[in-house]
């Protein structure tokens, strides 16, 4: 009894104590903090790669593609584990805006839209596609240019303080456009990315729908459709807009919706030999943002059909070249094939990896089956096929930040070494400065272990006391981190740590999880206990007569 | 006479200091009856405290045995080369003295020796905490207190409960040590120089007080150099060269 009432007194008495608190405090904070931000970043990493990509991948890492993939797609169909698979292509090119010299390298994506919206997250991270949906389509389209009501009574413009301006006509965009737009604002989806304008005021004071991003607009006439029909190109967010520090897009009135891009590729055959380069007009129909720079910076998307077409990776008829006669087909090839699976079948989970390796043995199969008659380099195509997890196929991202998050933590934690360091010199500095204390202790009846035991309980006070409160303080710096960051650089911008136009991600990750808190306490605890064992055994081997006779 | 409470034997206790050793006691003997009033005088350094310390078992003779109640204090002297080594609590000698100092010795020092941190009443009332479990003084805890206030009232000190060591008289702090000693009802008081930090007055008052137990019944075993203070008590010893002779 007489220990917890003493290591309690002294823990309160002894103001050096509140050092080691101190310590154990900032170094818990610290360690959680790291452990927090590290964690969540790889967690983000993870969810948006996921999102991307589905849960398996089917790939053969090859610019020329792999055959057979409409009869893959259509075997797994009845497999009760799929939900659904979409094939998409990839290539390389060259973006460049038109009337302007404006050129990106891009990598090409040929995607069906509508099963790639049930495959993965793609649909989330599109634009124009939240504020107008059902008007994202990679099909051939003219340029929306918004016009003016005509037949609407005009709006009373006002200005911020309420004072009338004038009267001006309604604003509109070409009916499916302006339906979408009316339906989209009905659902009560706002725009929260762009900085309001004294026109958008006028327009939410007039309660008329507000025109988000950037178009075409001829204020003398209705609006129209406008210019030649080209087919539909989604581009990477971070081609089209410039992100800001706050994480916003500033976009361009020289890059409206509709204007015309020109993508100019290389095809390559089923052999792997280029062939000449082409070149397609399109039209920009939105834009698109997975939260991964990568690729943000350097991905087009465009329909499937269209670029297997462009890169004469669709079925063809087998020709001999010495006879000219008509020999046979050569199978269409895509790149990939992104399957969104049931995550249990039955009531019971379904194994991912196990399932990914049954998609690639039947995959496999098909180069010895006597369905299909493939050529040399058809069949070479089909043997290098891979399916894997998500996981797996991004493992070359993911890996090397969890090993990296592993390191940081680990590092973090031996620098709280000090910590448990600091203790025992406190402790070692208390047991010194108590020694004729300890002595009085033990006149009275103390034993070696009961002295021990009160630097001990000492260690551990000041353990419990420092980690508890460095957990919170982390908590609420973790949960508070982007105001704190905000602030941050508000009061001196070269301040700012997280740059949104850096990075991939929007925030800072905020989430602290439980069990990092139980460790980071129990370590903690732990840490300072151990600190405390030296002190405990010096003072518990003291003599009673040393101890009083100690000057 | 009656059986004695407390037997020394033979006591010898020598201090190395690097080359040089000094034999402060070269073979004590001394026996206390139960109620007995003994004082042990000395020339400053004749090893009066060691002698008090070693009958206390607060310090481990080299040889000699003390007896308490005919029961060995200390591991036979082969056994005897580490004060508290693992033989002494195998042996149960160091649970045995910690049980003595807990329950049936009571000790007060020349400088007081009361913690800082605490206040009177806790200074004194730690004394019974350090015999008890946390389930026992959960059970005793309020009898434990009625004790200790009824203590601390004889000594005078019921006004000053909650006040700090730092904040008492000389002849305050030695009441408060006195209390202390006593909370738990000790078999022997021994005391180490009580007045020697004192005035004339207040070492005149603790005497007096120290007196007062003696008639209640109380055995003690004091040290001092002062023939004043010597001279209250039943018996007088004289430390010299070691040994312990009557006066």
């Amino acid at each position: 009894m007489y220990k917890l009432f003493l290591t309690l007194r002294y823990l309160r008495k002894r103001r050096i104590a509140y050092f080691a608190i101190a310590a154990v405090l900032l170094c818990t904070a610290m360690v959680l903090i790291v452990m927090s931000v590290m964690g969540g970043f790889l967690d983000q990493l993870k969810f948006k790669a996921r999102g991307l990509l589905g849960d398996i991948i089917v790939d053969n890492k090859s610019y020329s593609g792999f055959p057979l993939y409409e009869e893959f797609i259509a075997d797994i169909a009845q497999w009760p584990e799929i939900q659904v698979a979409t094939p998409v292509l990839y290539s390389f090119g060259l973006l460049r805006f038109q009337d302007t010299a404006q050129t990106h390298t891009v990598r090409v994506v040929g995607i069906r839209l509508e099963e790639v919206y049930e495959v993965n997250a793609f649909k989330h991270g599109l634009y124009y596609e939240k504020y107008y949906p059902g008007t994202t389509t990679l099909a051939e389209q003219q340029q929306p240019v918004i016009g003016v009501d005509l037949n609407a009574e005009p709006i009373e413009l006002k200005n911020s303080k309420g004072e009338v301006l004038g009267r001006g006509a309604r604003p509109l965009l070409p009916p499916p456009y302006e339906a979408a737009l009316q339906k989209s604002w009905a659902a009560g989806v706002r725009d929260d990315e762009t900085p309001p304008t004294e026109w958008t005021e006028i327009c939410r004071d007039a309660g008329i729908p507000i025109i988000v991003g950037e178009h075409e607009v001829d204020p003398s006439g209705p609006p129209v459709l406008t210019g030649d029909s080209w087919p539909g190109l989604i581009i990477g967010r971070d081609i089209i807009a410039k992100r800001l520090a706050d994480g916003t897009y500033k976009r361009y009135s020289m890059y409206p919706r509709g204007c015309v891009v020109t993508l100019t590729m290389i095809p390559t055959t089923g052999g792997g030999s280029v062939d000449t380069p082409i070149k397609q007009p399109f039209r920009y129909t939105d834009d698109s943002r997975t939260g991964i720079y990568e690729i943000d910076s350097q991905h087009v998307y465009c329909d499937f059909a269209l670029l297997q077409k462009l890169l004469h990776m669709d079925a063809a008829e087998r020709v001999d070249p010495e006879s000219g006669a008509v020999v046979g087909t050569v199978p269409a090839r895509c790149s990939q094939i992104q399957i969104k699976i049931h995550e249990t079948v039955g009531g019971r989970p379904v194994n991912v990896k196990a399932l990914a390796q049954r998609l690639q043995e039947h995959y496999l199969s098909y180069a010895t089956s006597p369905r299909f008659k493939l050529s040399i380099g058809d069949t070479q195509l089909v043997e290098y096929v891979e399916a894997m997890t998500w996981e797996e196929s991004q493992s070359h991202i993911i890996a090397p930040v969890e090993k990296e998050r592993q390191l940081v933590t680990m590092l973090f934690a031996i620098i709280s070494l000090v910590a448990a360091v600091l203790v025992l010199c406190i402790l070692y500095m208390i047991v010194l400065q108590k020694t004729r204390d300890i002595g009085i202790i033990k006149a009275i009846g103390g034993s070696s272990g009961g002295v021990a035991l009160i630097f001990i309980s000492y260690g551990a006070a000041v353990g419990i006391v420092g980690s508890t409160l460095g957990t919170v303080l982390g908590y609420y710096f973790v949960r508070y981190i982007n105001p704190i960051q905000d602030w941050l650089t508000r009061v001196n911008p070269a301040w700012q740590v997280w740059d949104r136009s850096v990075y991939s991600f929007d925030e800072i990750p905020h989430t602290v999880r439980g069990h990092d808190m139980v460790a980071v306490i129990v370590a903690a605890i732990a840490a300072s206990t151990l600190g405390s064992l030296l002190a405990a055994w010096r003072a518990g081997a003291m003599q009673p007569v040393e101890a009083l006779r100690h000057e | 006479m009656s059986s004695p409470l407390l037997v020394a034997q033979g006591v010898q206790k020598t201090y190395v200091m690097g080359r040089v050793q000094l034999r402060v006691l070269r073979g004590c003997d001394l026996r206390v009856a139960p109620g007995e009033f003994v004082a042990i005088m000395g020339k400053s350094g004749s090893g009066k405290s060691t002698l008090l310390h070693i009958l206390g078992a607060l310090d481990v003779p080299q040889a000699g045995q003390v007896l308490f109640h005919d029961e060995p204090v200390f591991a036979p002297p082969g056994r005897r080369r580490f004060a508290t080594s693992a033989l002494d609590v195998l042996y149960g000698y160091e649970r045995r003295r910690i049980h003595y100092r807990r329950f049936a010795f009571g000790f007060v020092f020349q400088f007081y020796h009361l913690l800082p941190e605490l206040n009177v009443l806790e200074n004194v009332l730690l004394a019974r905490m350090v015999g008890a479990s946390t389930f026992v003084w959960s059970r005793q805890r309020a009898r434990a207190r009625a004790d200790t206030l009824a203590v601390l009232g004889h000594m005078g000190l019921a006004e000053r409960l909650r006040h700090r060591p730092a904040e008492l008289s000389g002849g305050e702090r030695q009441r408060v040590a006195i209390a202390r000693a006593l909370v738990h009802k000790p078999q022997i008081l021994f005391a180490d120089e009580p007045t020697g930090n004192l005035d004339a007055v207040a070492g005149a008052e603790l005497m007096s007080l120290i007196k007062g137990l003696h008639a209640e019944g109380q055995t003690i075993v004091m040290v001092t150099h002062d023939p004043t203070v010597a001279g209250q008590a039943d018996r007088i010893l004289r430390l010299e060269d070691g040994q312990l002779r009557q006066v």
